[in-house]
C-alpha cells in the first residue's frame, strides 16, 4: 500500500524541528524511516505531518566526551559497526548493531529512531539498557534526561511525551576490565529476533544481562551472582513472562532464554579476558 | 493530496527537475515519473531488498524513503549499468554466463548491490563476504549459488 498524504517539513535546526513537533497530534519526526514508513504503508500510522530530521544540523555527532560516548539521535546504525572508537571502547554497541536489519536499512536507520520506536525486537534497546545509557530529550521549551532503564514502557511505548524528541544518547564507559557479547535467535538470518541476550561482564565480577522478548520491555538483571554459580541464573530469570506469538511459544522462549543468557555471559567474559590479554 | 514540492535530483548521471507529492516513495518516483521500471517492487516494506538502488553510491531501500528526501542527491538504478548501446557490463555479463538469474525479478537489486560491493572491495572473492553483502536481497529462484559465483568471477578479474 501507499502511505497516506501528509505535510512535509524539512527543518535545518533542532529548534525549528522542535517548534514543528510542538504543533500537536499527528505530527511525527522522520529519522531513518525504516520503521515509520513501513507502518505508514500498513496505514497503522497516519501522520498529518512529518518533520524530516535528516537535514537538521548537529544530530549526527558521534564522539567521546569526559568518558561518555555521545551519540546524536541521527547517527546511523551502520556507523556503530564501522566506528573504531565504538568497537574499541563500547563493544556491546557494535555487537548489537551486527544484528540490526540489513546494511541497506542500517545506513538509513538511526540510533535515536530505534530507541524511540522501541520495537520489542530492537537490539539497540537492549544495548542501551545494559550500558545504562542516558537519553537526552528536548521539546520546544524544555529538556530532560531519561535513563534508558526507565525509558521503555512496553512494546513500542516509551517515556517520551508528545512534542519531545530524542536529541542525543549518552553511554557511560563500560566497567573497567569488561567485555561484551550479544546473541539472538531468529527463524532466518537477519530476521527479527525471537529472543536476544546482551551481556557486559567485568573480570572484577560485575555482570549486566539484558534479554529481549521475555517481558514487555527489555529485561535487565544484575547477573554477577551467575558468574560463579551457574544455577543462580535460573533464579534470576524465574520472573520472566514471555508471550506466545505466531512464531514462538512462551514455553520455548522460557527454555531458550537461559541458554542464550549463559552464552552471552560466557562470551562477554571471554571478550573481557581477550581485551585484558591484548 | 498535499501540495507537490519541487525536487531536483540526479539519476544515472542526468539531472531532473520534477514536482512530487511528499508521500511518493523514491521507488515510485523512479518507476512512475521517470519510467525507470528496472527498479522492482515486491514487499514494499523493506524486507525483500528488490527495490535497492544506489544513493550517492550506497545501496538503500528505495521503497522506504520518500523521493523528496533524495533532493540534491545522486541515484543509480540498474539502467545505469549497461553501455549506451545496451552492451552489458562485466557484472551483467557474468550473471548471464553463470546463469545467475531465473525469473529475473531480483536481478536489478542483486546487480546494484553487487556492483557496490565490488567497488568497495575490489578483488574480494570470499564467498562469505559476498553472501553477507547480498544478504539483504531475497531471490526466490536460483538459491544464490550462481549469483555468488558470478560476483566471484568478476572480483577475480579485477
Amino acid at each position: 500500500m501507499k502511505p497516506p498524504p501528509f505535510e512535509y517539513h524539512a527543518p535545518a535546526t533542532v529548534e525549528e524541528a522542535l517548534q514543528l513537533l510542538a504543533g500537536g497530534n499527528g505530527t511525527y519526526a522522520l529519522a531513518g524511516g525504516q520503521s515509520l514508513v513501513q507502518l505508514m504503508k500498513f496505514r497503522q500510522v497516519k501522520p498529518s505531518a512529518l518533520v524530516d530530521l535528516n537535514g537538521v544540523a548537529g544530530l549526527d555527532v558521534l564522539e567521546e566526551r569526559e568518558g561518555e560516548l555521545h551519540v546524536g539521535a541521527l547517527v546511523r546504525q551502520q556507523r556503530l559497526l564501522e566506528d573504531e572508537l565504538v568497537g574499541a571502547s563500547w563493544p556491546l554497541l557494535r555487537e548489537a548493531a551486527k544484528f540490526v536489519g540489513y546494511k541497506e536499512t542500517r545506513r538509513r536507520g538511526t540510533v535515536g529512531g530505534s530507541l524511540a520506536f522501541a520495537a520489542p525486537w530492537a537490539e539497540l534497546t537492549a544495548a542501551a539498557v545494559a550500558l545504562d545509557a542516558a537519553i537526552d530529550v528536548r521539546s520546544e521549551n524544555a529538556e530532560r534526561t531519561i535513563p534508558a532503564r526507565s525509558f521503555f514502557r512496553g512494546p513500542n511505548a516509551t517515556a517520551l511525551e508528545p512534542g519531545e524528541l530524542i536529541f542525543r544518547v549518552r553511554f557511560p564507559s563500560p566497567p573497567a576490565r569488561s567485555g561484551a557479547a550479544f546473541h539472538e535467535v531468529s527463524d532466518r538470518y537477519r530476521d527479527y529476533c525471537q529472543l536476544a541476550a546482551a551481556a557486559v561482564v567485568s573480570l572484577d565480577g560485575a555482570a549486566d544481562l539484558v534479554l529481549l522478548r521475555v517481558a514487555q520491555t527489555p529485561y535487565h538483571v544484575d547477573a554477577s551472582s551467575a558468574l560463579e554459580d551457574e544455577g543462580a541464573l535460573d533464579d534470576l530469570l524465574a520472573a520472566i513472562e514471555p508471550e506466545d506469538d505466531i512464531e514462538v511459544s512462551a514455553a520455548h522462549r522460557r527454555r531458550v532464554a537461559p541458554v542464550l543468557a549463559r552464552r552471552a555471559l560466557r562470551d562477554a567474559a571471554e571478550d573481557a579476558q581477550r581485551r585484558e590479554d591484548a | 493530496m498535499t501540495a507537490a514540492l519541487p525536487l531536483r535530483i540526479q539519476v544515472n548521471g542526468r539531472s531532473y527537475e520534477h514536482e512530487v507529492e511528499p508521500r511518493k516513495t523514491l521507488a515510485d518516483f523512479l518507476r512512475d515519473d521517470l519510467g525507470l521500471k528496472g527498479t522492482h517492487l515486491s514487499c514494499e516494506h523493506g524486507f525483500c531488498g528488490n527495490c535497492n538502488v544506489l544513493l550517492d553510491g550506497e545501496a538503500v531501500r528505495s521503497c522506504l524513503m520518500f523521493a523528496i528526501q533524495a533532493g540534491g542527491r545522486s541515484v543509480e538504478t540498474v539502467e545505469s549499468l549497461a553501455g549506451p548501446g545496451g552492451e552489458l557490463n562485466d557484472l551483467q555479463q557474468a550473471f548471464t554466463e553463470h546463469h545467475a538469474l531465473q525469473c529475473g525479478f531480483c536481478t536489478p537489486a542483486m546487480l546494484l548491490t553487487a556492483q557496490e560491493f565490488l567497488r568497495e572491495n575490489p578483488g574480494q572473492t570470499d564467498e562469505r563476504a559476498i553472501r553477507e553483502a547480498i544478504s539483504g536481497v531475497i531471490c526466490r529462484c536460483t538459491g544464490y549459488q550462481q549469483i555468488v559465483e558470478a560476483i566471484q568471477s568478476v572480483a577475480a578479474k579485477s
